[in-house]
């Protein structure tokens, strides 16, 4: 297989990713037992998992590997990776890395406790632990996530992966068109393996490539833009046609609960209408916490159809305008916020540890006051600052982050 | 050269300094005494002197080294079964300091404990009732599980009086040296609602504004420091600018990070000032009842809020700006 055969033999031959790779070997470099594991995330096929490899490879340490191939339940992980973290690799100098792929494909009934475990591993390893994960952002990882280095994986730009599959033609002795290779591109849209896949299905065996060869490929099932599936909820009135509409969008429920959430009131202008999408999002997301909190997966099917086909069925008649449709504020006020909000939460720790009370109560209680007292005047703010061994950063996060409107 | 929080500054470290709740210090003392504590769990309002009481105890017990003997957490930050297995289990295997037989364990905010976190307390409390004492503190002893309670001496707070906020006041203002007007004085009793801590809180910040404290800057820095986000948020909502409504709801969910159940008790408090006829504020409040009942089964508190918000437009007979 060429996606093998092609694998990046070291950090170099990683196609792109440059600042991933240096966020990655700085982690490495730094890490210490018991410091975080790295976790690696970004959407298919653009080499989070190959760049480990890589790693692995140039620094002569044994790769210790569990994808979501196999059962990842508690007992599973402890034992494949329970002993081993702990031990000196017997064959290498170099030591160990341990690589947990595919977290984020933990299922809950088949992997119980997978996730608890892992977090022990991250934990207790004597050697670094990197997991990869499409969505960082997914409930299941929401524990492990405060252990973990975030390290973003950009979708491969396509003159990146056209640069790639002609290096693989020029290798096999292909004769290939450039547009022919771009087309592959394309329709990978970022996906450097999916690209290599298609690029090998139609060129083994052979010593040239044409147009008609691409048709071969068909149309592999692409996901439908959750733009469209996001008009198609607010405009359709049948209810299946809501419903079906989100089933080709390659994203977790959760993250298309969203998007629909975020767009309702861009849509709905009636508030009898915009009552009844809400409730039937609220009632959908009651769904959700009961997968949640009682494991019990399905139930996603309800609240995918209260989310979509309960919300198209909201309005009394459609809206005839032309809508623009917004990126979900909150899951991207997370990603974007994520580093201060670690910062923000240590710093608050630190104060609620001095005034004996949870963070939520400095929160409620203190900071309304502490906040006005620094607004007042200035020679507060460094007052405080040394109180709590705030750093000038920390308290200014807690600045923008915590005061009212 | 530091800011002291004077509800910290302020805070009773001996027994008989504790703001009222005689009944319950008048006990603790014999235990002290004959330095045989019980299992103790503390209900009351916030601000009453629960782990005020707790850390007073801890003081007289060991001295100087009250420090290395009590073990401080709080479940509401960390809410999960891994500290109860975790770090109590850790602490509670450890030898006391400085010859005391046992050492303490201060679970604060107790009731934000999940059942499964309590079940493993319960079992952790008598495993090594030998090396290690429970304090645990809520606001509503309802929410601790019966087997706890049991294995617990329960301790109910008092709400405080208007005198006993006026003593606490008082002790502030000497320490401090301020210059206050007695009806400033009411307007911190009446603002504080029996809360200590909240009255430290708004003195401290009224201190900041001049020599002298009068009743308006009280209701100024009242105002002032907790602008009402909520109040503005409900009034948007009624005035069918529900997207305004929405965005400081966000702002305070997800940006401030604030637990939802405060923000519910917050709308619950307002919904009867606003613009509204009254049976629509009767029915609001029974919906915004099963919105809370539903976050606290789990569900997110975002959503439930905002739809929520939505129907006070149509109460408010708005159409949506």
């Amino acid at each position: 297989m060429w996606t093998v055969k092609y694998k990046p033999k070291n950090l170099g031959e990683v196609v792109d990713q440059t600042e991933a790779k240096e966020k990655l070997l700085r982690w490495f470099k730094n890490w210490k037992p018991g410091g975080k594991a790295a976790l690696l995330y970004g959407p298919p096929g653009n080499g989070k998992t190959c760049t480990v490899e890589a790693l692995a490879l140039e620094k002569g340490l044994d790769l210790l590997e569990t994808n979501a191939s196999d059962v990842r339940s508690e007992n599973k992980i402890e034992r494949f990776l329970g002993r081993s973290v702990k031990e000196a690799s017997l064959f290498k100098v170099g030591g160990k890395i341990i690589l947990v792929d595919e977290v984020d494909g933990l299922e809950a009934s088949v992997d119980k406790g997978g996730m608890r475990a892992i977090l022990r591993i991250i934990k207790e390893s004597a050697f670094p632990v990197v997991l990869t994960a499409n969505d960082p952002w997914d409930r299941k990882l929401y524990e492990i996530r405060n252990f973990c280095e975030l390290i973003e994986f950009r979708s491969i730009p396509i003159r990146d992966i056209v640069r790639r599959l002609e290096y693989i033609c020029k290798s096999e002795g292909i004769k290939a068109d450039l547009k022919i290779l771009h087309m592959i591109a394309e329709k990978n849209q970022g996906d450097l393996r999916g690209a290599i896949l298609d690029l090998e299905t139609i060129a083994q065996g052979k010593n040239q490539i044409t147009f008609e060869d691409l048709e071969v490929l068909g149309k592999r099932e692409r996901e439908t833009d959750i733009f469209e599936a996001l008009k198609n909820i607010f405009k359709t009135h049948s209810a299946l046609s809501a419903k079906l509409s989100v089933s080709n969008v390659d994203m977790d429920p959760s993250e298309i609960f969203w998007w629909i959430e975020q767009n309702v009131a861009n849509e709905y202008e009636k508030p009898e209408d915009l009552v009844k999408a809400y409730e039937a999002l609220a009632r959908a997301d009651l769904f959700r916490s009961r997968i949640i909190h009682r494991q019990n997966w399905r139930m996603q099917a309800y609240m995918v159809d209260l989310m979509t086909a309960g919300v198209s069925q909201a309005k009394k008649e459609t809206y005839r305008k032309f809508t623009r449709y917004q990126r979900p504020e909150r899951l991207s006020f997370y990603s974007k916020t994520m580093i201060e909000r670690g910062k923000l939460n240590n710093a608050l720790k630190r104060i609620a540890l001095k005034l004996h009370c949870s963070t939520r109560k400095v929160k409620t209680e203190f900071l309304p006051y502490l906040l006005y007292l620094i607004k007042q005047k200035k020679e507060f703010k460094d007052k405080l600052a040394s109180t709590f061994n705030l750093t000038e950063e920390e308290i200014n996060l807690i600045k923008s982050f915590c005061s009212s409107s | 050269m530091s800011l002291e929080v004077w509800a910290e500054k302020y805070r009773p470290t001996k027994l008989d300094d504790v703001i009222n709740q005689k009944h319950v210090v008048s006990r603790v003392k014999v235990f002290v005494e004959e330095r045989n504590i019980p299992h103790m769990l503390f209900a009351g309002p916030p601000g009453t002197g629960k782990t005020t009481l707790a850390l007073c105890i801890a003081r007289e017990l060991y001295g100087d080294q009250w420090r290395q003997n009590i073990l401080e957490t709080n479940a509401s930050d960390e809410r999960g079964i891994d500290v109860i297995r975790g770090k109590i289990k850790d602490f509670a295997r450890t030898i006391a300091l400085g010859g005391a037989e046992y050492r303490m364990v201060v679970l604060d905010e107790a009731d934000a404990l999940t059942a499964e976190a309590q079940h493993a307390l319960r079992r952790t409390m008598e495993t090594y009732s030998s090396t290690v004492r429970f304090i645990l503190i809520c606001n509503y002893s309802s929410k601790i599980i019966p087997p706890i309670q049991s294995r617990a001496a329960v301790f109910r707070f008092k709400a405080l009086s208007e005198a006993d906020i006026k003593e606490f006041i008082g002790r502030i203002v000497k320490g401090e040296k301020l210059k206050i007007d007695e009806k400033a004085v009411d307007a911190i009793v009446y603002l504080c609602e029996g809360d200590l801590r909240k009255a430290a809180n708004l003195l401290q910040a009224a201190s900041a504004l001049g020599t002298r404290i009068t009743e308006s800057i009280i209701y100024e820095v009242a105002s002032q420091a907790r602008p009402d986000d909520v109040k503005k948020m409900l009034e948007y909502a009624c005035k069918g600018k529900f997207k305004d409504a929405r965005g400081l709801l966000h702002r305070m969910l997800v940006m401030q990070g604030l637990a939802g159940e405060d923000v519910v008790r917050e709308i619950h408090r307002q919904i009867y000032g606003l613009n509204l006829p009254e049976e629509a504020k009767i029915k609001l409040v029974e919906s915004l009842g099963e919105y809370e009942f539903r976050i606290s089964e789990g569900a997110d508190s975002l959503i439930q809020l905002e739809a929520f918000l939505a129907q006070l437009a149509v109460y408010g007979g708005k159409t949506l700006k």
